[in-house]
């Protein structure tokens, strides 16, 4: 005679559901970098190439190590969380998804690896204008805005044009990089602070949206 | 009994949970007895050689339904007023009269986070030295607060599960409320209305503290929230 015992078929039970559970992400690699980046395509779009709707910038073809770094700010509070930032305080919860270091760095590969686009102009800037006040910029970001990692400045050239306002609004304002700590962030503010007015800002947009990739 | 799963941590718990429990044995007793009853009548009329089914006369269905319809109903309705006097009691003190507060506090819903605006120093708001925080609240044990509780973009819910303690936040309205901890110590604050895909990691700590440790924290108002894996 066969005798079950309950306990046992529980914990069978119990073992293979959760087993099952955990298999749902793959264990490391490129892999499971694709996986993970799945919490992001509600607003970043399936390719990253980023959604106005959303306000969520496109982070296709990021460096690595910038992605890393700005989604570590995330978590740990130097970005997105400053009561006046709408959007940086909804992107700070969706980077505690990610629970390690290691997976914060292999979305970031994934991301990294994704191909460049570029969303359509939505402001009306004056490129021209903008070019003479980009001469700054180039020091950091270089004349092709495609960044410098030594200077811990990320490519510019594909960014949203709306993005690089919002962005240049809130250095400028204190509401990213408000906290000291946040080193490269204060190199950008400090930056932004010397940008005179929000149509200055479009017109740099303009100019770093003309900018071939 | 509640307070075994979830500390009692306002003035008010203990009259939210002495209302729910009282709303639990109620319904447990009809639960229970209606059926008890269902089965006791499965099993007691159920098919049996011999035995055809009756219909009953009018005489002796109006006793029957006097049995066992209107009275249980009359005790029903003697339990609902049981409930709506203790609710209205509970209701009046909680949400309708509000104690002088002692601070108030400002707390503002948004996608997907809490950002609490303390008095500071001066205990007042809206001054130089007010203490804004992201996701973390600091009161004092045994002050009474008043919040003024707002939202900047959808309907989320203020929702501080050891203060027996929620209340949706509507966009374009002020809503005021109070609580006076009891207890010293660490607690969750929820959003507990769904407000879009980041509803369920909108979470806040709350920090019950002593004075000492409150005039400490706000004479250095570090954000404890430090983010660990
Ligand atoms: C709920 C929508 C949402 C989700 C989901 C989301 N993000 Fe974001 N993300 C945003 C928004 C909005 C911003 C812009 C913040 C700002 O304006 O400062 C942003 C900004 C970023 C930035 C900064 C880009 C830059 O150029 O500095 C990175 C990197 C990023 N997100 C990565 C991710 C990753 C990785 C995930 C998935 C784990 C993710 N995001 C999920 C909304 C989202
Ligand atoms: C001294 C070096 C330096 C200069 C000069 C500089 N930047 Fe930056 N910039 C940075 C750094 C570093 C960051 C990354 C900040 C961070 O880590 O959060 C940055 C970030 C940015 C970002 C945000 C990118 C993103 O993906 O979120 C924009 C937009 C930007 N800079 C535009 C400009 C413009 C426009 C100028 C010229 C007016 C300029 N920068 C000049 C160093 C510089
Ligand atoms: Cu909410």
């Amino acid at each position: 005679m066969v005798t079950a015992r309950p306990s046992l078929v529980v914990m069978a039970l119990v073992a293979s559901v959760a087993s099952g559970c955990a298999s749902e992400l793959p264990s490391d690699g490129v892999a499971r970098g694709e996986a993970l980046f799945k919490n992001c395509v509600q607003c970043h779009g399936a390719e990253a190439e980023g959604s106005t709707l959303m306000n969520a910038p496109a982070i296709a073809g990021l460096p690595q190590w910038y992605v890393a770094a700005q989604v570590t700010n995330f978590q740990t509070g130097l970005r997105g969380a400053h009561a006046d930032d709408t959007e940086g305080l909804k992107m700070r919860p969706m980077s505690r998804t990610l629970k390690s270091a290691s997976d914060v760095s292999l979305v970031a590969e994934y991301v990294s690896k994704l191909p460049v686009k570029r969303g359509e102009a939505t402001l009306a800037g004056d490129a021209a204008k903008g070019q003479a006040a980009f001469a700054t910029c180039s020091a950091c970001h270089g004349a092709d805005g495609s960044g410098n990692e030594a200077m811990k400045a990320p490519p510019i050239r594909q960014l949203n044009d709306w993005y690089v306002v919002s962005q240049l609004r809130k250095f400028k304002g204190g509401v990213r990089a408000y906290d000291p700590a946040d080193t490269s962030g204060a190199t950008m503010k400090a930056m932004a602070g010397a940008i005179p007015d929000e149509a200055a800002m479009r017109d740099l947009a303009a100019y770093i949206h003309s900018l071939p990739l | 009994m509640l307070e075994h799963y979830m500390q009692q941590g306002s003035s008010f718990a203990s009259q939210i949970d002495g209302l729910v429990w009282m709303i639990f044995l109620m319904t447990t007793f009809w639960f229970l007895l209606v059926e008890g009853i269902l089965f006791w009548l499965l099993w007691r009329f159920r098919a049996r050689p011999g035995h055809k089914a009756v219909y009953l006369d009018d005489h002796a269905e109006h006793a029957f339904e006097v049995k066992w319809i209107e009275i249980p109903h009359r005790v029903i309705l003697l339990c609902d007023v049981a409930v709506i006097i203790g609710a209205i009691t509970v209701w009046s003190e909680v949400k309708l009269s509000a104690p002088a507060p002692d601070e108030v506090v400002r707390v503002v819903a948004q996608q997907w986070a809490w950002t609490f605006t303390h008095a500071g120093r001066d205990g007042k708001l809206d001054t130089a030295d007010d203490i804004v925080t992201i996701d973390e609240l600091h009161v004092q044990v045994g002050k009474t607060y008043s919040y003024e509780l707002g939202a900047k973009d959808v309907l989320h819910s203020f929702s501080i599960p050891v203060f027996r303690l929620k209340q949706d936040a509507i966009p374009g309205r002020v809503i005021t409320g109070w609580f006076k901890p009891t207890i010293v110590g660490e607690f969750d604050v929820q959003c507990a209305e769904i407000c879009g895909i980041g509803h369920g990691i909108m979470p806040a700590r709350l920090y019950v503290e002593t004075p000492e440790a409150h005039a400490a924290w706000i004479a250095n108002p570090t954000h404890y929230l430090a983010y660990k894996f």
